[in-house]
């Protein structure tokens, strides 16, 4: 060793070290800035897109209310005159008949679909992967088509004529393939254990499927088959070229009836301000409809997770 | 989210043991025979449409070249109404998916851990909301605004007359006020389903990164975003397919004429609208020529929902991995 290096050499990496940190400093207040405004233009987009949404929210909760009063809800619609061009009349036949729409279309859709749903949780056949790819993919098609088919089918086929029944079932096959889906998850979510426990006792598979699994599968069952019907409920394509508009109130199947959103689709652009001004009310009936649903299937999904627990 | 559901979690693939079709009973075979009617009625669906199509197909070829839609004879073009689509999804998917995507982020990392619940709830509520309703929102309210104060502003830029086309058609009707409103309604399901992706994320690999000294657009650029890149492709290949297919919302807003010279200020109309604002009218071979446009949008829609399927399984399996 040389004597000479014990001596204090002067620190030549000091300016080198000083460098490396000033430039790190530097690099870490770019990232921070950086970090910063990407934050801040995440802020942005979530403020620019609660916007319109609020906007719509509002517009309908101001200008719906002051529409709905008892005979918007229980006298059939009149066309208004020069004389009276507030004449509106309600939209009764409406209501009536996108309830009708949807009892009957649920009564086509619910065991199809729900049966559909079991088989494709507990098969594992060529026919249930065949049905999966169809029910996942029919669940995508526009509503529009399911309006065409009906057509198609139900009137130049069938010759039933415009009816509530043709759009029923645009509005089943619309529904079916949700329905079926969400049963084959739930059906799925039902613990392995359970269906064992079963076999233990002796039980005979059907049992098991119809008096275990069944049950516990039914809340997020029922889930599933509310947000398909809150869907049917608020779809315009697949009725509107089926169902007619009929005017009057009618349960009957054979009718022409009506539905809320085709209403809001005839008058929104009606030469008569008292017909405009109505659709607001029917959007805010129509979107209390699917909210009041929507909220029901959360509830139900909520409880079942606490039976799962 | 029904909207999506192979994007959550999947249960446990149900094992050799099927408690249903294991056995030969009445049970097994009533389920054999609905899904059977299940299959029948879609492939039913296809076909019928097909079938009332063909006449079309086979006497004039003109649907995806020509621009003229000439009932009762024809020809039927259906040229403004392809471009009238992809024009209109694709704007909106650009505005939804820039908007939606910071949004999601915004939900994951920025809002407060308990206001997060109420707000996802918010948004699958609006998610929701029947279309006609964002149609006459449209129609009622944005339709006038751009009118007066967006198209005239649009207009004032160089070269957008021959671009854009004329501003002030039709009470603001136009392609571009369709493309606003289609994005304000695919917004909620964009967000629905990425934001989910993105909380799905797994944990580890953010707190990974944060202890390396990522600043947090760091982690969510370098981690988060990647991870969840092909969930989020899935995403926006959905709204893509709700977009194509909305119907009334478009036939309100857009205006509803064949659009020729595809200006996005001019009215104009997708394949959807189109189809439902002809229909009511449509006599004999007009009838097949919409079917026909039918099945173009059915093959839009299908190779749509097949390519996001084959995305969100590649995420699925992807997040299997890590």
């Amino acid at each position: 060793m040389n004597v000479a290096g014990l001596a204090p050499t002067p620190d030549t990496g000091h300016e080198l070290r000083a460098e490396i940190r000033r430039t790190s400093q530097n690099a870490r207040a770019r990232r921070v800035l950086v970090s910063r405004v990407m934050m801040t233009l995440c802020a942005v987009a979530i403020t620019l897109a609660a916007v319109p949404l609020v906007m719509l929210i509002f517009e309908l909760l101001q200008k719906g209310i002051p529409v709905l009063d008892t005979t918007f809800f229980l006298k059939e619609p009149q066309s208004p005159t020069l004389l009276s061009p507030n004449a509106t009349g309600g939209v009764s036949n409406a209501i009536i008949g996108t309830l009708a729409l949807s009892i009957y279309a649920s009564i086509m859709a619910i065991p199809v679909g729900v049966l559909a749903g079991i088989y494709l949780a507990e098969s594992d056949s060529k026919l249930a992967s065949v049905l999966r790819i169809v029910s996942q993919t029919m669940a995508g098609a526009p509503s529009i088509l399911m309006g065409l088919f009906a057509f198609s089918f139900i009137i130049q086929d069938l010759h039933i004529g415009f009816s509530a029944l043709a759009g029923s079932f645009a509005l089943a096959v619309l529904m079916l393939p949700v329905i079926a889906i969400s049963t084959e998850i739930s059906v799925r979510n039902v613990p392995q254990t359970l269906r064992e426990a079963g076999l233990a006792l002796g039980a005979k598979p059907h049992k098991i499927s119809l008096k275990v699994v069944l049950p516990t599968a039914l809340s997020g069952i029922v889930t599933g088959v509310i947000l398909a019907i809150s869907r049917a409920i608020g779809e315009t394509a697949p009725v509107m070229l089926v169902i007619a508009g009929g005017y009057t109130d009618s349960w009957k199947p054979l009718d022409p009836v009506s539905a809320l959103p085709l209403t809001i689709f005839m008058n929104a652009k009606s030469e008569w301000p008292s017909l405009r001004a109505q659709t607001w009310g029917i959007a805010l009936v129509l979107v209390a409809f699917v909210f009041v649903l929507s909220l029901t299937a959360r509830i139900w999904a909520s409880r079942k997770q606490k039976v799962g627990n | 989210m029904v909207l999506l559901p192979d994007l959550l979690p999947q249960p446990e693939e149900v094992a050799e043991f099927s408690s249903a079709t294991s056995s030969r009973s009445w049970y097994h075979y009533l389920l054999i025979a609905v899904s059977l009617l299940f299959t029948l009625v879609s492939v039913g669906f296809v076909l019928s449409i097909l079938l009332k199509s063909l006449p079309t197909w086979a006497h004039t070829g003109t649907l995806l070249t020509s621009r003229v839609w000439q009932p009762p004879n024809g020809p039927y073009g259906g040229l403004a109404m392809i471009v009238g689509t992809l024009e209109t999804s694709i704007i909106a998917l650009a505005i939804a998916g820039v908007v939606g995507l910071g949004t999601s982020i915004a939900i994951v990392f920025l809002i407060p851990r308990r206001l997060r619940n109420i707000v996802a709830t918010f948004i699958e509520l609006l998610a929701a909301v029947p279309s006609i309703v964002y149609g006459l929102w449209g129609f009622l309210v944005l339709a006038p605004f751009m009118l007066n104060t967006v198209d005239p502003w649009l207009n004032s830029w160089p070269f957008a007359k021959e671009v854009l086309g004329t501003s002030g058609q039709e009470f603001g009707s136009s392609l571009l006020l369709a493309a606003i409103v289609l994005s304000v309604m695919i917004l909620p399901t964009f967000v629905a389903i990425s934001r989910e992706v993105i909380a799905a994320v797994p944990q580890d690999l953010i707190e990974a990164s944060l202890s390396l000294g990522a600043t947090r657009w760091q982690m969510i650029k370098d981690v988060v975003l990647p991870t969840a890149r092909i969930g989020l492709f899935g995403a926006t290949f959905l709204s893509l397919a709700r977009a194509t297919g909305e119907t009334v919302a478009v036939a309100l807003v857009a205006g509803g004429v064949a659009n020729m010279q595809f200006h996005l200020l001019y009215p104009g109309t997708s394949i959807a609208s189109w189809i439902a604002l002809e229909f009511g009218e449509a006599q004999g071979n007009e009838i097949s020529a919409l079917m026909a446009l039918g099945i173009l949008l059915m093959a839009i829609s299908f190779s749509l929902s097949l390519v996001s399927r084959w995305l969100v399984n590649r995420q699925r399996k992807l997040l299997a991995k890590v």
